[in-house]
């Protein structure tokens, strides 16, 4: 932890480590936020969606006569209509290609078939109900096992003679010779499946967007809900070019207002963005998209939907060999993820987790099925929560069954300090890491001992209690340009700063907040560089005409990447500041000294310059031959991703008679390197930790055998209240990244990530002496009561 | 969603068989039926008003006779649609003599509901489509025995 001794600035000035109040929230709490449904232009239409009943039909035909007849209602606009242009079917982010609107089959139950526009909601609305679609049903596939079978129908035909089967792609990692060979030659070798179900981030904000083409300007402006506008902006520019539409990339203006929560579901390019955007192209007005819940909850993209097969060997005393994992990855229709190319699974090859071992081979095979796109993030940074979920319960059953306790298992397989920067199995390069204290915090903060204690005093009364650990490790920030790309796009992100003469600061950064509080830590990381205080820098993103080329917000990367910018291009300023300090003093450069704020004369501290005088004199007193102003922008490449870790511990008591888990305590010691603002990173936990709950006890999208979704509302999607939440109990260790400029790593997603198997271990735990190796996340009450009943508990 | 069920009518097994293939008679016996429409000996329309839980849709619903084998058996296809939501069914009738005349009707049928209903409704689909089951033979057999 950052202690007051450590904080380079005041508290005035706010730099790093001080808990900053959010600069945001005073236009939240007096409802002046200003989210894409508050955005209403003149002459605006609204656009409602024709969706699919089924989940794998021919649309044989579309009568749109009654819906036209209703006053009010513009045009209807189907994938006939768009065929046209070419804009039928679009690119997704992971290089495959998905549906505007259907020409001949639809995919999915909900997809989108058809277009109304209309003068108000309601009109459209009613114009969606009179919509006549004729629909002749086909097979529906969503098993992807079943997919797999040689006989399954093909899903996509449209994929080239090669690939008429439902088999998209196939990835593996580590060395699976010499896995095997670990594998069969350990004294213990133990294999598990594990299911992780598709989830949906139901963020409190559904998705939308006013596409505003003006046909006099020749301008685009697209307002919506975004976690990555700048990209957004390139894939409509390379979309219209394609379509042979004359909107150009400097012609189109993507802005994204405030954001109600993204945790990777505003990452993708949904089909309802492209349709406002090609009404208002042809009908010269502002057209408005707003999803409603069920819509959001069934046809945007989901997360998860991995199933797993994992197997680890290990020495008898308990020291880990090896571990093997097959997945089959569940991708829905179309492969829409939004993983870096070259990682169709994303960085699920960090499964060898907080372990040192040798051995280990990981490998996925994308699937078609009849469900909408999947793999996009749940506040996950690409497949690592299903990675830690599969280690961490490994782990635990292993300890299990050697009887060794798993608290202890861990400490004997940790990677050790002294072993950093550590090359994995799978080929990461962990950048620093202290895995053993960050436990052991957390064990005496809960008293573990005591604990198991009363484990086994609980346990002769015949009452069920558990306890999880979770030591996970995250991989954040992508990424090196070496290796991470989204559609060609290098990860790199960015940050401009411009610094006024009256010594205020406008600085702009290509990562979105949707949440986080960007405002407020990005200009602690300007304070902390430069000595401006806080409240005289103003933080602006989300506009593609003013804020720097960036990636976006995702996968935990804003801190570790656009952070990491603002600092560089900060301390390009500070350089900047220097001479003109050097100038203004009258002294040699190299005889200056820098604090937070100003520069004075080594050796003479009354002699001194402050930041704001400094800028002051960039626009009115700069020597002759220097540039005049005090800017600069920097695009940063990160050398390495980072990786923060935590160890959680969760204590369960289960109701024998309901088979309910009661989340009675839980610990989280998190480790993200160097904090901004404590009490961000802080609600960041508490937020990451909810978001840890919901899926490992309440939250999971299923589809019944015809492929329609059986949680399209919040009846059935249990999303966790207050109601449901235990207090969460939050600690810090702190190990700075060695490579990130501020030695800051992201915090966004961990307890995301090291949550459900905390939870999981800790049920499992409570079970296990009734011969219970495995519950598969949600661990809902009817799970655990046939459990229990089975086992004649219950 | 697989149903069936055996319903005992104290009636003839001609009239029993009459009723069930007569579009109008029959289709009164439908829960929310508000119109039939004949097209011919095997087609007809059915416009009906379904509530599930909080959720209600007016189905266009296009049936066919598929199979007629008089006075034993019938196969009857249906294919409805609402906005958002779907419904594909097939069902079978058998009938048999009972006792002391009366007429038993061995029925069976398959229903695919799909879209919104089904999946907003799910919990309820089934509770529901058995008390509409149950509604339609009561209303036939008190026709038929009246």
């Amino acid at each position: 932890m950052t202690t007051e001794a450590q904080l380079r600035t005041s508290p005035e000035i706010g730099g790093m480590g001080h808990s900053v109040k959010r600069k945001e929230d005073p236009r939240f709490i007096r409802g002046q936020g200003e989210y894409i449904d508050d955005v209403n232009l003149p002459g605006q239409l609204w656009l409602d969606i024709v969706r699919s009943p089924y989940a794998h039909a021919t649309i044989k035909g579309i009568d749109a006569s009654e819906a036209l007849k209703i006053p009010g209602v513009l045009a209807v606009i189907t994938g006939k209509d768009l065929e046209g242009y070419k804009l039928h079917w679009m690119p997704t982010l992971a290089g495959d290609m998905q549906m505007v609107l259907p020409t001949d089959t639809v995919m999915y139950q909900a997809q989108e078939v058809a277009a109304v526009i209309a003068t108000t909601k309601y009109i459209a609305a009613d114009g969606v109900a009179a919509v006549l679609v004729d629909y002749e049903p086909l097979p529906v596939i969503v098993d992807p096992f079943k997919a797999l079978e040689p006989d399954a129908f093909v899903l996509r035909p449209d994929r080239g003679p090669d690939k008429q089967n439902n088999h998209i792609w196939h990835w593996e990692s580590g060395d699976r010779a010499a896995t095997d060979a670990d594998l069969a030659a350990a004294d213990v070798h133990i294999e598990q499946d594990f299911y992780i179900p598709r989830i949906h981030v139901a963020s409190i904000e559904t998705c939308g967007c006013v596409a505003d083409w003006n046909p006099v300007r020749q301008q685009l402006t697209l307002h919506m809900t975004s976690q990555a506008p700048h990209a957004i902006r390139t894939v409509l520019a390379l979309v219209a070019g394609g379509a042979g539409l004359p909107i150009y990339e400097q012609n189109i203006r993507v802005k994204t207002h405030d954001i109600g929560g993204g945790f990777g579901g505003k990452v993708p390019v949904y089909p309802g963005y492209v349709l406002a955007v090609a009404a208002s192209f042809l009908i010269g007005k502002p057209v408005k998209w707003i999803e409603d819940r069920s819509e959001n909850l069934q046809a945007d993209s989901f997360a998860r939907d991995y199933h797993i097969h994992a197997e680890m060997g290990a020495t008898k005393d308990g020291k880990i060999t090896s571990l093997k994992a097959r997945t089959i990855a569940d991708h829905g229709y179309t492969d829409a993820a939004a993983d870096p190319s070259k990682f169709p699974a994303g960085l699920f090859n960090v499964i060898t987790g907080s372990y040192d071992f040798p051995n280990a081979f990981v490998e996925v095979d994308g699937v078609y099925t009849n469900k909408p796109p999947g793999g996009v993030a749940y506040r996950c940074s690409f497949r690592v929560t299903e990675a830690v979920h599969a280690i961490e319960r490994m782990v635990d059953i292993l300890a299990h069954e050697i009887g060794k306790d798993p608290a202890q298992l861990r400490m004997e397989n940790f990677i050790r300090k002294e072993q950093f920067p550590y090359k994995t199995p799978t080929g990461w390069e962990y950048d620093s890491g202290d895995y053993a204290p960050a436990l052991q915090k957390a064990m005496d903060m809960i008293d573990y001992a005591g604990l198991r204690k009363e484990q086994l005093e609980k346990r002769e009364r015949g009452e069920l209690m558990g306890i999880g650990i979770s030591s996970f490790t995250e991989i954040v920030g992508a990424g090196p340009s070496k290796d991470f790309d989204i559609i060609g796009i290098k990860m790199f992100d960015s940050c401009e700063i411009r610094v006024h003469p009256t010594g205020k600061v406008l600085a702009r950064i290509g990562v979105q907040s949707q949440g986080q509080g960007h405002e407020t830590t990005f200009a602690q990381i300007i304070a902390e560089e430069l000595g401006f205080p806080v409240a005289d820098i103003k933080i602006e993103y989300g506009d593609t005409d003013t804020a720097p080329y960036g990636l976006g917000t995702y996968a935990s990367r804003s801190t570790p990447v656009a952070g990491a910018a603002t600092a560089m291009a900060a301390r390009k300023i500070q350089a900047k500041a220097r001479k003109l300090a050097a100038h203004l003093l009258e002294a040699n450069e190299d005889d200056l000294e820098w604090e937070p704020g100003k520069f004075s004369v080594k050796g003479s501290p009354d002699r001194f310059k402050t930041i704001q005088e400094i800028a002051f004199a960039a626009y009115t007193n700069h020597p002759q031959g220097m540039e005049a102003g005090l800017e600069a922008v920097d695009y940063y490449d990160p050398p390495n991703l980072t990786f923060p870790f935590g160890s959680y511990i969760c204590v369960v008591d289960i109701d024998k008679g309901t088979g309910q888990v009661h989340v009675r305590r839980f610990v989280a010691v998190d480790d993200c390197g160097n904090i901004i603002n404590p009490m961000i990173v802080d609600g960041q936990i508490h937020g990451g930790l909810n978001m840890g709950l919901a899926p490992a006890l309440y939250e999971a999208i299923t589809y019944d055998e015809l492929g329609n979704n059986l949680a399209g509302t919040f009846m059935d999607y249990l999303v966790p209240t207050a109601m449901e939440s235990p207090a969460w109990e939050t600690a810090k260790t702190v190990t700075p990244s060695p490579h990130h400029p501020l030695g800051a790593k992201g915090v966004g997603e961990s307890a995301t990530v090291g949550a459900p198997p905390a939870i999981a271990n800790a049920v499992v735990d409570a079970l296990w002496h009734l011969g219970v190796r495995n519950i598969d996340i949600p661990i809902t009450p009817q799970k655990v009561w046939a459990i229990l009943h089975e086992k004649g508990i219950s | 969603m697989h149903f069936e069920g055996s319903v005992p009518i104290k009636a003839s097994r001609d009239k029993v068989w009459a009723f069930v293939t007569d579009p109008d008679q029959v289709g009164q016996c439908g829960p929310g039926v508000e119109k039939i429409e004949v097209i011919d000996a095997t087609h007809f329309k059915a416009t009906a008003k379904v509530g599930i839980g909080f959720i209600s849709a007016r189905f266009n619903v296009a049936m066919e006779f598929a199979e007629q084998q008089p006075p034993d058996r019938a196969l009857i296809k249906a294919h409805g649609q609402a906005p958002g939501s779907a419904v594909d069914a097939t069902a079978e009738l058998r009938l048999s003599d009972g006792p002391d005349g009366a007429t038993v009707m061995d029925w069976s049928a398959d229903v695919n509901i799909a879209g919104t209903l089904a999946s907003v409704g799910a919990r309820l689909i089934e509770g529901t489509a058995n008390k509409m089951i149950g509604q339609t033979f009561d209303c036939m057999r008190a026709k038929l025995e009246a």
